[in-house]
């Protein structure tokens, strides 16, 4: 008894500080509107203060808490039932699905909107949640892999979302501003709809956290004791999406809430379930109600329109930084198919196929293209010289970007061991956008300097990630989570920019999905000069590439430095990450296809499997910037967007295929 | 009501149009606008664009003055297809800062104009844009034309304000609903904040906007506006799911904008647009204004 009383005094002490302080601050919001007398004549029939206050103000507090609430119950519930300390509505992806579901259907579908809004984020959040948790059932919720695909797919759902906005609407920007989180209220209806969810779902947990608390004695122990781990687990996950998707539907997505109340209730002393399930709730509900009572203030002082969501995705997403040493994670050797002794014939003819169809394509892309009136035309007669000075740039460009993605792609996916990582997921990109978005918003430079910006973003988060990741020796699962929870952060961070409505957002969403439109004949020729070099460094290092994946011991046992050789190659990965980026955007998955269609094609050693990767990347990318030109003539898809469509059902397939 | 819109417009359009196509035939001014203040500009100096970006979206967001079927789409302002660009030939391109990072290589297809409207230091907007029309014009060559139309813009507004003058007319605040809980108001330095001044019009919204004339806000920010006369005037298109869930809002329901005819919709304006759509605007508001008096 003792020890669970002294176990519950930090929680609570949290809590109450929380509260407080959050109440101290909303003293000051409300303070105007109570000491204005109530109007004397009441022939007017209202006095404003008091209605703002009754019905804008104490709703958005409340709301606030209850959202708060639900986050972090969702949160702790997660973490609990999947055993992983950074499990979050956030990200598993159930709050970016809820987003892309509504931008999906308000752009095609605008009659069901007028049918409910919230409806459409709760079909959207469970899909996400199924898909994302269906994927961690199949690998047995790996903690790594769960969030790993969680966090794919937020991004990719944020990224596309926020894509469609821009191509269809110019000018109107609500989409960001849902997409960012606003607690702004008009009336009671949504705390009030909030609180009645919030309470039959806490009754349901009541229910299961006394048997929840057993999963604590690991898989074995628990189904000794009787208990039936898979309905424990899918009433709970369900209880926890729910949550998510209530909130999310209501207010928009609400970054990290639900990973950081956990964790700081964690970190103030609750130890068992039944304390984590109860107190993380009470922490998450005052951390909200203080951040937005200080977002507030802070943002009347400013006068700007600020989203609650986006800002505390801001500063939650630098704790998934820090909470990265605390997850368990062990190696696992890679498992590839070793069909060794291939017969080097048999290893050419893939190769061979493969820069056929590249060189195929890369011709097709030079000679056919849309004339004035939309028809197809063979590039001829006096400006063919001239269509083909603008052409040649995109091709080449696009080409050897696809390339440097797919070996990045290659080498990550043989350090790791792991299918799903990628250079997007690396959060490379992620850093090149941010430095574009800093470009465009607060110095405004040129071309050339946005340029600059973009590699100085892209080298930020690489050192970032490797001053993180070093105490750990690199280990290869912690460099792309830190990598990925940078993206997060950086997405935020747009999410604000674009929610002010600035028709400069339109500017980097032009960006972020990955045109090729200013690709002049310079910057082309150096892409592919940059490419070169860095693919033949990477081909040099083709022993090391054959050795890493098979794990620490064999690698140390043949005197190869461990740490070291795997910085060099996260350093090479990042930089070719960077240079493709800055052309194509931070979303085009081809860093993911093309290693793997490589070793579809039976490349599997490292030099192989890297050309064959190169020789599809690019063509991967000719391609999509082939189809983005012609298809919508004279409009024009960014050739990043294209390939992110077809990357992402590819990603779900093999995430599905590939299990363990 | 509508009549004297149209009057107006066909008017300006017309006369300007028909001798405009002569001349640009006989100087071969082949223009190419990568804006749509400055293609309804051009229209109006009688000097038809070939080509214009975005037109595939014309018909939603800018309406009137109708284009030329000659006018060919160029793809969007920001990805200008250059394929279709070259093929026009152009002699004159019409751009924006707005589109500075396509500079370099407009330049390298042949002259360019870059028209200053929407800058941090330019100041209220439907001014700017009466100084790059005359700028404009006077690169065309066409400076009588363009006093002309700016006069007649003016003389337009002059009438709108006696039409409205000694009318019981409310101060109105401008929105653009984002959905059922934002909204952009437009105020000072706006384009509709300009027009509300010439027309004799009180902006309800106090507030200083951006330099694109806007601000976003949460529909509770909307009690900020006093005044218990005041009209809220939204624009098309409004979210579907908005007025529903706005019934629902007590806030809403005690707000002046909420009471019996406090609340109308207008057709969709162009708010970064230029003198045409002033006028549109003028035109809308003054006919709607009149009709409730």
């Amino acid at each position: 008894m003792t020890i669970s009383r002294r176990d519950n005094l930090g929680p609570a002490l949290v809590a109450l500080l929380l509260l407080c302080a959050g109440g101290i601050a909303s003293w000051f919001i409300i303070a105007p509107a109570l000491s204005t007398p109530a109007a004397p004549d009441m022939q007017a029939g209202y006095d404003i203060p008091r209605m703002v206050l009754y019905y804008s103000t104490l709703p958005r507090l409340a709301t606030a808490l209850i959202a708060g609430a639900a986050l972090a119950l969702s949160g702790a519930l997660f973490q609990q039932v999947l055993l992983n300390p950074l499990a979050d509505p956030t990200t598993l992806g159930v709050s970016a699905g809820a987003n892309l579901a509504l931008v999906v259907v308000s752009l095609f579908l605008p009659g069901l909107l007028g049918a409910g809004r919230d409806l459409v984020a709760l079909a959207g959040s469970g899909a996400a949640a199924l898909i994302v948790v269906g994927l961690g059932a199949r690998r047995g919720f790996s903690p790594y892999s769960l969030v790993l695909s969680g966090l794919v797919l937020s991004l990719w759902c944020g990224g596309l979302a926020a894509i469609l906005t821009y191509l269809n609407d110019r000018y109107l920007a609500s989409l960001f501003i849902w997409g960012a989180g606003s607690l702004s209220q008009q009336s009671w209806v949504i705390p009030v709809s909030l609180s009645w969810k919030l309470v039959l779902v806490a009754i349901i947990c009541g229910v299961v956290i006394r048997p929840l608390s057993l999963l604590d004695l690991g898989e074995s122990g628990s189904t000794a004791l009787g208990v039936k781990l898979v309905h424990l687990r899918f009433i709970t996950v369900a209880c926890a999406v729910a949550l998510a998707a209530f909130v999310t539907s209501a207010v928009g997505v609400i970054g990290f809430i639900g990973l950081v109340a956990p964790t700081i209730t964690r970190l103030s002393g609750a130890r068992r379930p039944a304390q984590l399930i109860f107190w993380s709730p009470l922490i998450g509900a005052g951390l909200l109600f203080f951040a937005d009572s200080v977002l507030q203030l802070v943002a009347g002082g400013l006068g700007d329109f600020l989203p609650t969501g986006a800002v505390t995705a801001i500063f939650g997403s630098p704790l998934l930084l820090a909470l990265l040493p605390r997850l368990k994670i062990r190696h696992r050797i890679q498992h590839m198919p070793m069909r060794t002794h291939m017969r080097s014939f048999r290893l050419r003819m893939p190769i061979v196929i493969v820069l056929f169809g590249l060189v195929l394509l890369v011709a097709i892309s030079l000679c056919f293209g849309r004339d004035v009136n939309g028809d197809w035309a063979f590039l001829h007669g006096a400006s063919a010289a001239d269509i083909f000075a603008i052409r040649y740039p995109k091709v080449l460009a696009a080409m050897a970007s696809g390339a440097m993605l797919a070996v990045a792609g290659a080498i990550l996916q043989r350090l790791t061991g792991n299918d799903m990582a990628s250079p997007e997921v690396l959060g490379i990109s992620a850093g090149a956008t941010f430095g574009v978005a800093i470009a465009l918003f607060a110095v405004a430079p040129g071309f050339s300097g946005q340029f600059a910006f973009a590699i100085i973003g892209a080298f930020c988060v690489l050192s970032v990630i490797f001053f993180s990741a070093r105490k750990s020796g690199f280990a290869p699962e912690r460099v792309l989570l830190a990598g990925i929870a940078l993206s997060a952060m950086v997405d935020a961070v747009v999410g604000v920019l674009s929610s002010t409505g600035d028709p400069r957002a339109v500017l980097l969403m032009r960006w972020m999905s990955g045109s090729t439109y200013l690709i002049d004949a310079k910057s082309a020729f150096s892409e592919i000069i940059v490419a070169v070099v860095l693919v033949a460094l990477a081909f040099a290092a083709r022993r090391w590439l054959d050795i890493l994946p098979l794990g620490p011991a064999p690698s140390i046992a043949i005197g190869l430095p461990l740490a070291k050789s795997r910085l060099a190659m996260f350093g090479l990965a990042g930089l070719m990450t960077a240079a493709a980026t800055l052309t194509v955007g931070p979303l085009s998955f081809v860093g993911l296809m093309g290693p793997h269609l490589a070793r579809e094609a039976g490349l599997t050693r490292a030099l192989p499997q890297m050309i064959g990767a190169a020789a599809i990347g690019g063509g991967l990318m000719v391609a999509a910037d082939f189809v983005g030109r012609t298809i919508v003539s004279p409009y024009q898809i960014p050739a990043g967007l294209v390939s992110a469509l077809i990357g992402a059902p590819f990603l779900m397939i093999l995430m599905s295929k590939k299990v363990r | 009501m509508t009549f004297s819109r149209r009057t107006l417009l066909q008017s300006l359009a017309v006369a300007a149009c028909v001798p405009g196509q002569a001349f640009s035939q006989s100087t071969g001014q082949r223009i190419v606008s990568l804006d749509y203040g400055l293609s309804s500009t051009l229209l109006s100096l009688g000097l038809p664009p070939v080509g214009i970006s975005d037109l595939a979206d014309w018909g939603r967001w800018v309406v009137e003055p109708a284009l030329p079927a000659s006018v060919i789409d160029i793809g969007s302002s920001f990805e200008v297809n250059f394929e279709v660009l070259l093929a026009l030939k152009p002699d004159l391109i019409l751009t924006t800062p707005y589109l500075d990072e396509l500079l370099p290589k407009l330049q390298s297809v042949t002259k360019v104009s870059r028209l200053e409207i929407f800058t941090p230091t330019s100041g209220p907007i439907l001014t700017s844009a009466e100084a790059a029309t005359r700028k404009l014009a006077a690169e065309l060559g066409l400076e009588s034309k363009a006093e002309e139309f700016l006069a007649n813009a003016n003389a337009f507004f002059e009438t709108c304000r006696k039409r409205l003058a000694g009318k019981n007319v409310p101060p109105v605040a401008l929105v653009n609903f984002m959905d059922a809980r934002h909204a952009r108001v437009y105020s000072d330095p706006g384009l509709f904040h300009g027009v509300l001044e010439r027309i004799g019009v009180r902006n309800a919204w106090a507030g200083q906007s951006n330099y694109w004339g806007f601000e976003t806000i949460g529909i509770e920010d909307l009690s900020k506006v006093k005044d218990p006369d005041a009209h809220l005037i939204a624009f098309d298109p409004v979210p579907p799911d908005v007025f529903p869930k706005l019934a629902d809002s007590p806030l809403w329901n005690r707000l002046p904008f909420s009471q019996p005819g406090h609340l109308s919709i207008l057709p969709p304006v162009l708010m970064f647009g230029m003198v045409n759509e002033a006028l549109r605007f003028a035109s809308l508001l003054t006919d709607h204004l009149e009709r409730q008096a």
